[in-house]
């Protein structure tokens, strides 16, 4: 599980790829920590690459989405598979995030 | 005022009726009445009359009798005058025979023409009389009394016939009113000569008039030819008056036209109206032939009528009391039928609300049957016939993560007040159940609830079952209800403590109690409403003959639960018979065959309590996924479930720090692929969770509880077992069809 974050045009991009199961969440965790939720950039949650979610990784999300909410700004899913898309439709998720392609 | 009309108005339409009622009566009475009252004075009227007119013929002939006899022998005397006109003095003797023959002739002359015999002189009258029952004689012509110019010698002299003389009181004489018979006496050449009189007492006439009074107060009159009152109860007027004189201050004409009839010697009758202005009718006929008197006979309209009024006043105050009567008949019948409309229309609402209540808790119970035709390792049927339209019987059940939670029970008394109670049991026994598994925990929740709204003292005898479908494992817990039958290779009572009754004791700790079903049993429960059946000599049914019933059940008939209870009620109801049902019925029957497919494929893995193992789990899982043959996407689903699953129980079984193992079994039969979770950890219901809600925005939704979520939608189905110290999670999911 790799999960990198760089800023491309006023935007924080945030690049999952791999697996993010129980096992691998609590180094995303960490690595999430380095966005920055003060400099009013909206967050893109780049899924194109996310194999696998469990709700571990889930509540990573939630995490972020909740961080952003409080500063104001928007975070967008974009280029999520079927099978991930799935397990947030299951869930709920799908009504909390904004999904761009 | 609009409010006074509003409130009058309803209460007037009702009284409408009631109302023409009573004026209909009230004509009716009335029109009877006064028809019959006109009859009736017809009727009187017709009496009164014939009563005078027979009163006047009694007077008449009575007069008669008297005068006729005069007559008579005034004219038999008068034949030896006519003999003896040659002897003078013989005349005498004649006058005095006839005074002696005769009672009533008081006097009698034989009055000659002037100077019939020159020897004699001008008056020549041989008269004899009656004084102190001594007859006396004397010449009646003197100086100072020429009888040649008197009324009864010149009448019958100028006309030649008999004459009675009008009445006169007899001065000087007999003191009494007479009336004197003259004759004339011819000669042998038919000249008249002399007149032949008698002279007759009429104190007899006033007693015979005065005699009779046709009614108390009713009087006769006798009036002569010249309206001289002969005879009345006013001795005063008697020979005093004339009619003309007493009547004179009369206002009705009607009565000087009478009198002239009478004077004139007519009959009839008519109504006149006298001094005071009261109402009299007056009958009258002549009196006799020759004498000119004439009779009245005067009944007062009061007194005539006088029973009839008294008849009709009574008919009025009964008429008036029926009248008050049916008055109050019609306002109470009246107001009878509003109450009795009220209360039929209260009725009627109460067996509406009876009607909607008994739908309402129909819909409680179970009512599709085969409740779960998917599956094959349970069948249930249930049946409920309550007394009334609503009961106190109950009986539910719901499978729960492979579980099948069921109950059955009877709550104390019956009718609404239990019915009421049944509901609340019902909806208790599905919200406890939905995050607990165990009867006894469950039992001691609804008990706890119930005892502390119980202000009536109901309760409710209960028995609730949590059948594990994989493994036959039965928990219950039996709260004061009748013990469930086991139909299968035998056929027994279930084993059970009796605990009291739901909703009596709050704080009690239900205890409860497990055992093993095999499949192809049956579960049968009742409530005493099958075993306390009566027929019409109240025996009841019986433990007796249920359990005989159950043994003589052929295998056809315990195949399906729904035989089962078929052939139970049958039974019942042949023993019955035409009794009336007395208490709710209520069976319920759960067969159950535990599927047992051949295992075709097993897979074991142990893992320790961490979660970075779950790279392990994966790869096993996919493992697994492959043989079974799932696509990318459910294997994808598989993992999530089963990482999930395993990371809850990494999480939560041991304490921290705690090293534990936990074995993970994959088993695959042709239907389904089962996942088994076992650790000996501490007891964990993941089942027992509340649902997340995944309609929560972002600020209301929690971090965690979406793990046991996931593996329900993703799972077919969830089950969680404690056996020997060990949690055991199962996870179903059916193999896709190729």
């Amino acid at each position: 599980m790799k999960t990198t974050i760089e800023e491309n045009g006023g935007v924080q991009v945030v690049t999952f790829e791999g697996r993010l199961d129980t096992a691998a969440s609590a180094q995303t965790e960490k690595d999430l920590q380095s966005l920055d939720y003060e400099s009013g950039q909206d967050i893109i949650l780049d899924c194109s690459h996310l194999e696998y979610i469990s709700s571990s990784g889930l509540r990573l999300f939630l995490g972020v989405l909740k961080n952003a909410k409080e500063k104001g700004i928007h975070v967008y899913i974009k280029g999520i598979t079927d099978d991930v898309r799935s397990v947030f439709a299951m869930t709920g998720f799908i009504n909390l995030f904004e999904f761009k392609q | 005022m609009k409010k006074i009309l509003k409130r009058l108005k309803p209460e007037s339409i009702r009284s409408k009726s009631g109302l023409a009622i009573i004026v209909t009566a009230a004509i009716l009475v009335e029109v009877t009445s006064a028809v019959q009252y006109l009859f009736a004075r017809q009727g009187i009227r017709q009496e009164v009359e014939h009563r005078a007119e027979s009163e006047l013929r009694a007077k008449r002939l009575e007069i008669r009798n008297v005068t006729n006899v005069v007559e008579v022998a005034v004219e038999n005397m008068a034949w030896a005058v006519q003999q003896r006109l040659q002897q003078p003095d013989s005349m005498l003797a004649i006058t005095r025979k006839l005074l002696s023959d005769n009672e009533y002739i008081v006097g009698s002359a034989v009055a000659f023409e002037p100077n019939y015999y020159k020897e004699k002189g001008r008056q020549f009258s041989p008269y004899s009389y009656k004084q102190n029952g001594n007859i006396l004689s004397k010449q009646l012509g003197t100086d100072s009394y020429d009888y040649h110019s008197m009324e009864w010698y010149t009448v019958p002299m100028k006309s030649g016939n008999a004459h009675w003389s009008d009445p006169y009181f007899d001065e000087g004489g007999g003191e009494m009113v007479m009336s004197t018979y003259s004759l004339p006496i011819r000669d042998p050449q038919g000249n008249i000569v002399a007149i032949f009189t008698a002279d007759v007492s009429l104190d007899w006439l006033s007693e015979l008039i005065n005699a009779r009074h046709i009614y108390p107060s009713s009087y006769n009159l006798l009036l002569s030819r010249t309206g001289q009152i002969m005879a009345c109860p006013v001795e005063s007027l008697v020979m005093r008056k004339n009619i003309e004189q007493v009547t004179a201050d009369i206002e009705d004409t009607t009565v000087d036209y009478i009198n002239r009839q009478m004077l004139s010697g007519g009959s009839g009758q008519a109504t006149i109206r006298d001094q005071k202005g009261e109402k009299n009718y007056v009958y009258y006929a002549p009196m006799g032939d020759g004498t000119g008197w004439s009779m009245a006979v005067i009944c007062s309209d009061y007194e005539v009528f006088y029973s009839l009024r008294q008849v009709g006043f009574n008919l009025f105050i009964l008429m008036l009391l029926g009248l008050g009567l049916l008055c109050f008949i019609i306002m109470r019948t009246a107001r009878n039928v509003r109450r009795l409309q009220a209360v039929n229309a209260e009725k009627e609402r109460m067996g509406n609300e009876l009607h909607i209540a008994s739908e309402i808790q129909k819909g409680m119970l179970p009512k599709t049957f085969p409740p779960y035709p998917e599956r094959d390792d349970v069948e249930i049927f249930g049946s409920l016939t309550p007394a009334k339209e609503v009961g106190g019987d109950l009986f539910d059940f719901f499978i729960r993560d492979e579980k099948l939670f069921f109950c059955i029970g009877d709550v104390s008394g019956k009718g609404v007040p239990a019915s009421l109670v049944m509901a609340v049991t019902r909806s208790l026994f599905r919200t406890v159940s939905a995050h607990e598994a165990s009867p006894e925990r469950l039992v001691t929740q609804m008990n706890d609830s119930m005892a502390q709204m119980n202000e009536t003292n109901m309760f409710v005898t209960l028995f609730l079952g949590v059948l594990d479908l994989p493994t036959g494992r039965l928990r219950y817990c039996n709260a004061g209800h009748c013990p469930p039958v086991l139909v299968g290779d035998g056929v027994g009572q279930i084993p059970v403590l009796s605990n009291v009754p739901v909703g009596l004791m709050a704080g009690w700790k239900y205890e409860g109690q497990e055992l093993l079903v095999r499949p192809q049993t049956t579960i049968f429960l009742y409530t005493d409403g099958l075993t306390e059946a009566e027929d019409y000599k109240h025996a009841q049914f019986g433990e007796g003959r249920m359990m005989k019933a159950l043994k003589e059940m052929t295998p056809t008939d315990s195949q399906t639960p729904q035989s089962i209870i078929e052939r139970i009620t049958d039974t019942v109801t042949d023993f019955v018979g035409d009794a009336e049902q007395s208490d709710d019925l209520t069976m319920l029957a759960i067969h159950y065959t535990k599927s047992q497919l051949d295992v075709k494929f097993t897979r074991n893995l142990v893992l320790q309590n961490d979660v970075q193992q779950v790279g392990r789990l994966n790869e096993w899982v996919d493992e697994v996924c492959e043989a079974v043959g799932f696509d990318a996407t459910t294997t994808m689903q598989m993992n999530l479930a089963l990482e999930e699953a395993v990371v809850n129980v990494m999480n939560y079984a041991y304490p921290h720090g705690i090293v534990g193992n936990i074995h993970i079994e994959a088993q695959a039969n042709d239907m389904r692929l089962k996942f088994t979770i076992v650790d000996s950890g501490s007891p964990f219901d993941p089942t027992a969770q509340e649902e997340a809600d995944t309609s929560l925005s972002v600020e209301d939704r929690p971090i965690g509880g979406l793990g046991i979520h996931l593996v329900r939608q993703l799972m077919d189905s969830i089950n969680y077992e404690r056996t020997e110290g060990k949690n055991i999670l199962t996870l179903r999911k059916k193999l896709t069809q190729k």
